[in-house]
């Protein structure tokens, strides 16, 4: 058998090398082997047998792919590299298995029970100002520690406007999503008032769950399979028209759940009707206006940075920048390399450390250019690695969703038409 | 050992010895050759370099210097030799825009280059298409063109100077013969040499000031021929445009279907593009004039870029164009011949008839106003009887271009891939020239061995066994 039926799409990939330069760890390695199209081939040797699935040369560099998928954004020819990424890591996960603190994350975030347990635990870490106090300590500790320390938000203003909107676009039913849920709960309720704010009716999707990202990701598609069925009932219950996501990698997989069953003839077409339906917040505000507001306090120096499950992946690009070009008066900057990723990569600054602080530190660099007092990103994985950066740089600029800018500049004005 | 050597100089991490992590190193932006190294080893800085060098000189082993590895003629395959990878040594050292020049390492990319100059003004006018991957230090080596190269001139014409490690360690610094300096124009020579004169520790380029006035012209045809006939028509008027691109429609739909969508007509049958450029004044009557003679040789349409934003897209769509070719099948076969301009027409005719007759299709995209083709074939090389008549139709399609006075290369090199077609082009007293001139640089046949001449041409040629495909 050919590549073409033992790695679906990869037949596509002509080794032109027009890759090459839009990968974050091509250039941090300069190695093609951590390359878009070296990976490739190793996937590929993998897949026809040539190399053997346990061939600790091709795993390592295959782990070092952040999965961040920028190749795609660059590739003529529509390699599907995500799905090679993934399909190779299923390939490999029973020989090659993830390290057991990745592995740990896993269990706890296919679990609710256990994921609103560990956001407890967290909260209670924050609230207590350990998060806070341990976040310039060295290592992996003190990252962590960061990470959730950049989570902190003022206690939020009692007196809300009350949301304008006549509810006239529809029903939408948000993805709560384990780390929005447990450690941005304000960005998700601003999330629900921008939308109310935009004509848009919000309701719940009760029995919702982890999307599954990070288990496909790995190489458990079993597990995210469960997951991903899970919340398609959850949200055909819901009666909603659209679903939004304020997290872009959840957002990438639910709009995938149609390719995540392709292959499960019951769930087929309900997945690809549920994946049709799935929306970023920043698409349903874009479609709306969204209606203009603010200004905010002190007229912030605010720049945009691109999840790579964003931009890569669900290729929505310019809602963002519209979200946060409806505040008034605000001073927008862009950022160098903003279509780059930041090293995040959901599990990745947890399994590579030390690769995933390289690809932050140029980013870290063009931000603190910029002179933002507010960097916006619309990914938890994003906003709390970027966060740690600054945190542990000493730099005073903040990581804030798009959303809670919005919103705070509702919160001043009330949305106007 | 050799390796333990190299790792002393470069580090473990940059010398690559075991099967699966020279995989990728198998092969250039040229698909259907898989050849692998014996180690590839990475240096860092230019002492690394000379260093590394050095070491292979004692070791008696040759080497293939490699920059990005998008080259199209199997010009960096490297089996069972050491390929050195220059990509590591990506510094811009300087850029003066006083003097429009700038000194940069062999491993800067192209585009990276220019983005540096933009802020004075300029740009590194040399453009291949691989211009955001491929590196300075190989489009050196292969003497790189580019759709602009049809008005600017190609990479010989814009390196200025060039240090260059000879195989043997020996360090030489090669110049222009100019301000009034005489002697032979060595770095001509060494410009275009493939990899195998020696490597190229820096090089000093020209930078051009950006034009005054761009104009991009899109014109949509219902035939290549009448494409052709429009090419020939705009140059026998005296107008230079910048550049004169022509794809025709297989290659408009691949590319259509892609991220690099922009916008052409996807039922034209072919389509140029062409861009006019310089001072504002005087550059509406060219722009009319090519309008005019695009619709007299058939044009169904032409239109203008409305700003840069479109102009840039028209340009992405074509240079991503050989990528995208991945769409239509798996394998491709990229070719680059040179024919008279004025024979364009019959030419085009000509291949299409012999694609037909193979039963082969074969997709255009190429730089037409210097007559420089690019026939590619995809196919399937699973399928043993299609490979079959892809290769044979691709020799006639050279065999067409060499008997119609044009040549085998216009900007990808002969490398390995076009090896074969050399003594058809030039009579053996000449290929045995070559090898003597090879021999100023590289006597012992240290750098690249076993590319562009081939081997038995070179009477006092000293054996390296490993080379011949």
């Amino acid at each position: 058998m050919s590549a073409r039926d033992l790695l679906p799409g990869s037949e596509l990939c002509v080794h032109c090398g027009f890759c090459l330069q839009a990968c974050p760890t091509y250039l941090a390695l300069d190695d093609e082997n951590d390359s878009p199209r070296g990976r490739i081939v190793l996937m590929k040797a993998i897949a026809e047998g040539t190399l053997a699935p346990g061939d600790d040369d091709a795993n390592r560099h295959l782990d070092q792919c952040l999965g961040c998928r920028a190749c795609e954004s660059a590739c003529p020819s529509g390699v599907p590299y995500g799905h090679l990424l993934e399909a190779t890591r299923e390939r490999l996960a029973t020989v090659h298995p993830l390290p057991v603190v990745a592995r740990l994350v896993l269990v706890v975030f296919a679990s609710p029970l256990l994921t609103r347990a560990a956001m407890l635990g967290a909260r209670v870490l924050r609230a207590t100002g350990v998060a806070t106090l341990l976040a310039r300590a060295p290592g992996r500790i003190g990252a962590s520690m960061a990470m959730l320390a950049s989570t902190r938000r003022a206690a939020s203003r009692a007196a809300r406007a009350a949301p304008a909107g006549d509810g006239r676009r529809g029903t939408v039913a948000t993805l709560d999503g384990c780390v929005m849920e447990g450690l941005f709960t304000a960005a998700n309720r601003a999330t629900e008032r921008v939308l109310e704010a935009n004509d848009y009716r919000h309701v719940s999707a009760p029995g919702q769950q982890c999307c599954g990202a990070l288990h496909v990701h790995a190489g458990d598609a079993a597990r995210a399979r469960t997951l991903a069925r899970a919340n398609i009932a959850a949200f055909e219950r819901s009666g909603a028209d659209l679903i939004a996501v304020n997290s872009a990698g959840c957002g990438a997989m639910l709009k995938e759940y149609g390719h995540l069953l392709r292959d499960d003839p019951q769930w087929r077409d309900r997945a690809r009707a549920f994946s049709a339906r799935v929306r970023d917040v920043s698409e349903l505000l874009a479609a709306a206006g969204p209606r203009a507001a603010g200004p905010l306090d002190g007229a912030p120096r605010v720049t945009y940075d691109a999840p790579c499950h964003l931009l890569h992946a669900q290729r929505v690009a310019d809602p963002p920048l519209r979200a946060l070009r409806a505040i008034r008066d605000v001073d927008l900057v862009p950022l160098p390399d903003a279509d780059q990723c930041c090293g995040s990569a959901g599990l990745y600054s947890l399994v590579e450390p030390g690769l995933s602080q390289r690809v932050l530190s140029p980013k870290l660099a063009h931000i603190a250019a910029t002179g933002a007092a507010v960097v916006a990103s619309g990914n938890p994985g994003c906003l709390m690695h970027i966060g740690a950066g600054l945190i542990r740089s000493g730099a005073t600029t903040v990581a804030r969703h798009p959303v809670e800018l919005l919103d705070a500049a509702y919160a001043r004005t009330g949305p106007s038409a | 050992m050799l390796s333990e050597e190299l790792i002393a100089i470069v580090g473990e991490r940059h010398v690559l010895s075991r099967p699966a992590e020279l995989l990728a190193y198998e092969n250039d932006g040229l698909p259907g050759y898989h050849s692998r190294p014996r180690l590839a080893v990475f240096p860092g800085t230019r002492d690394e370099v000379v260093a590394v060098v050095a070491a292979l000189w004692r070791a008696g082993v040759p080497f293939v210097p490699r920059g990005a590895g998008t080259g199209l003629s199997g010009g960096a395959l490297a089996g069972d030799v050491v390929l050195l990878g220059l990509q590591r040594l990506r510094r811009i050292v300087a850029v003066d825009p006083v003097a429009r020049t700038a000194l940069v390492e062999p491993g800067v990319v192209n585009a990276s280059l220019t983005k540096a100059a933009t802020p004075f003004g300029l740009h590194y006018a040399p453009d291949p298409s691989s211009q955001t991957a491929c590196t300075i230090g190989g489009n050196v080596a292969e003497n790189a063109g580019g759709p602009h190269c049809l008005k600017y001139g190609v990479t010989l014409n814009h390196v200025l100077a060039a240090t260059v490690l000879l195989p043997d360690g020996e360090i030489v610094a090669l110049e222009t013969p100019r301000d009034g300096r005489a002697g032979y124009d060595l770095l001509g020579a060494f410009v275009g040499s493939e990899g195998c004169f020696g490597v190229a520790l820096d090089v000093t380029v020209r930078l051009t000031p950006n034009p005054e006035s761009v104009v991009t012209l899109l014109a949509d045809f219902r035939s290549l021929d009448a494409a052709a006939h429009a090419v020939s028509a705009i140059i026998a008027e005296g107008i230079l445009p910048a550049a004169c691109e022509m794809m025709d429609d297989a290659t408009i739909r691949a590319v259509e279907a892609s991220i690099y969508a922009a916008g052409y007509p996807v039922d034209a049958a072919a389509v140029l593009l062409v861009e006019l450029d310089g001072a504002a004044a005087g550059l509406a009557d060219d722009v009319a004039a090519v309008d005019r003679l695009c619709r007299a040789s058939g044009a169904r349409d032409v239109r203008t870029a409305s700003d840069a934003a479109e102009r840039a897209r028209l340009w992405q769509g074509r240079k991503k164009a050989f990528g995208a070719m991945g769409r239509i099948a798996p394998d491709l076969v990229v070719q680059d011949a040179v024919v008279p301009r004025t024979k364009l027409a019959p030419i085009l005719a000509r291949i299409a008839e012999i694609g037909a007759r193979h039963r082969v299709r074969v997709c255009n995209v190429f730089h037409a106003g210097d007559g420089n083709l690019h026939p590619n074939i995809p196919y399937d090389a699973s399928d043993a009887d299609e490979a079959a008549r892809v290769h044979a139709a691709m020799r006639e399609v050279m065999e067409l271009c060499i008997a119609e006075g044009g040549s085998i290369t216009g900007e990808h090199g002969v490398g390995r891939d076009k090896l074969a077609y050399m003594d058809r082009l030039f009579p053996a007293a000449s290929l045995d020239a070559m090898c003597r001139l090879r021999d100023a640089f590289d006597p012992r046949r240290r750098a690249n061995p076993g590319k562009v001449v081939p081997a038995r041409y070179c009477r006092e040629w000293a054996g390296v066994t490993d080379v011949e495909p």
